[in-house]
């Protein structure tokens, strides 16, 4: 089970988490083969290790934690600590 | 710094998940944006005093019409479209996402349109939204970017627009947090809301593009030549709709 879900009645489905979970080469986030094609999280979710996705998400209450129903944006300052984070370099 | 300033960089421009000299050159653009963000914040607090004390509903129309004029179609149409066309190519491989956020972004801007023509339609102002279309107060707006630079900015460099979504994009979402501490009108608030969740997204196109992207010298010079042209006094303010004094 994905360490993370998206709260569809918060969620604007804006898609910044599909990109940059795609740009560090997880893909966690899907496009659900429903008609309203959803995003949704998958297994490949490795959160709490990873949690790119909380920091470009623009929309509040859209992610949570899948086990509690935290709301995870805006991110707390627990999520986003220095060992966490991805080197972007030239 | 006032505390909507505070609270909207503490939730959300300050959180990030990378490092590198994207993320720095970011925060460098930050510091130099701050003054002016706190500037409009607290512009925004005063002006939408005077239209509470105004005691006549007619600055809803005012400020509708201001907000159709600087971010309904004919303007949101004519920007995004030129700016969508800044990847070459042979960039697409590299940018494909930043198109596809942009092409978002033209159907975002165009429901400004709607939601300020629906505060003049609800709220009597209008019977048909046609009408604005003869109306200047609902077609004229005092941004350069109408027919000027802004709308060229992306024809310099696929990255330029992120200074415009960065620095101008928050400006917004201050600028309607600011009059939603202020104005109490359902109809004002229901308008301020539904942009309110946009701007956000495009704010967050800004700090994504610049923190994943601007890795270099040469991709962060176009960025910042746009926030040296966006940080001048004379081009800083926003429209009437969020804010701003013309």
């Amino acid at each position: 089970m994905p360490g993370l879900k998206i709260a569809h009645d918060k969620c604007t489905e804006c898609r910044m988490c599909y990109v940059v979970c795609r740009e560090i080469n997880i893909n966690a986030v899907v496009v659900s083969p429903t008609s309203q094609h959803l995003l949704e999280i998958d297994d490949r979710c490795t959160y709490p290790k990873c949690t790119v996705c909380l920091m470009y998400c623009p929309a509040e209450g859209s992610i949570v934690e899948a086990d509690t129903g935290r709301s995870l944006v805006p991110p707390p300052p627990e999520v986003w600590t220095e060992n966490r984070r991805w080197p972007r370099l030239p | 710094m006032h505390p909507i300033l505070k609270d909207f960089l503490d939730k959300w421009l300050y959180p990030t998940d990378f490092t590198g000299p994207g993320v720095e050159f970011r925060l460098r653009q930050t510091e130099r944006c701050l003054r002016l963000w706190d500037k409009l914040v607290i512009q925004a607090i005063r002006s939408a005093d005077k239209d509470l004390q105004s005691g006549s509903d007619e600055y809803k129309a005012v400020r509708a019409r201001a907000g159709y004029a600087a971010e309904g179609p004919f303007m949101s149409l004519k920007q995004m479209s030129t700016q969508i066309l800044s990847v070459e190519i042979d960039e697409q491989p590299k940018y494909i996402d930043l198109q596809r956020m942009r092409a978002r972004q033209i159907w975002d801007e165009v429901k400004h349109g709607q939601l300020h023509a629906d505060v003049l339609l609800r709220g009597g102002f209008i019977k048909r939204e046609e009408e604005l279309m003869d109306d200047p107060r609902a077609n004229t707006q005092p941004r350069l970017s109408y027919f000027g630079l802004t709308a060229m900015f992306p024809h310099i460099h696929p990255l330029a627009r992120a200074a415009q979504h960065y620095y101008t994009e928050s400006m917004a979402c201050l600028g309607i947090a600011a009059t939603l501490s202020v104005i109490d009108d359902d109809l004002v608030r229901h308008q301020l809301h539904s942009q309110s969740a946009e701007e956000m997204m495009h704010f967050m196109e800004g700090k994504y593009q610049i923190d994943a992207y601007a890795l270099t010298p040469e991709d962060q010079k176009p960025i910042e030549e746009v926030f040296d042209f966006l940080l001048r006094p004379w081009a800083s303010e926003p429209s009437r709709a969020l804010g701003g004094s013309r």
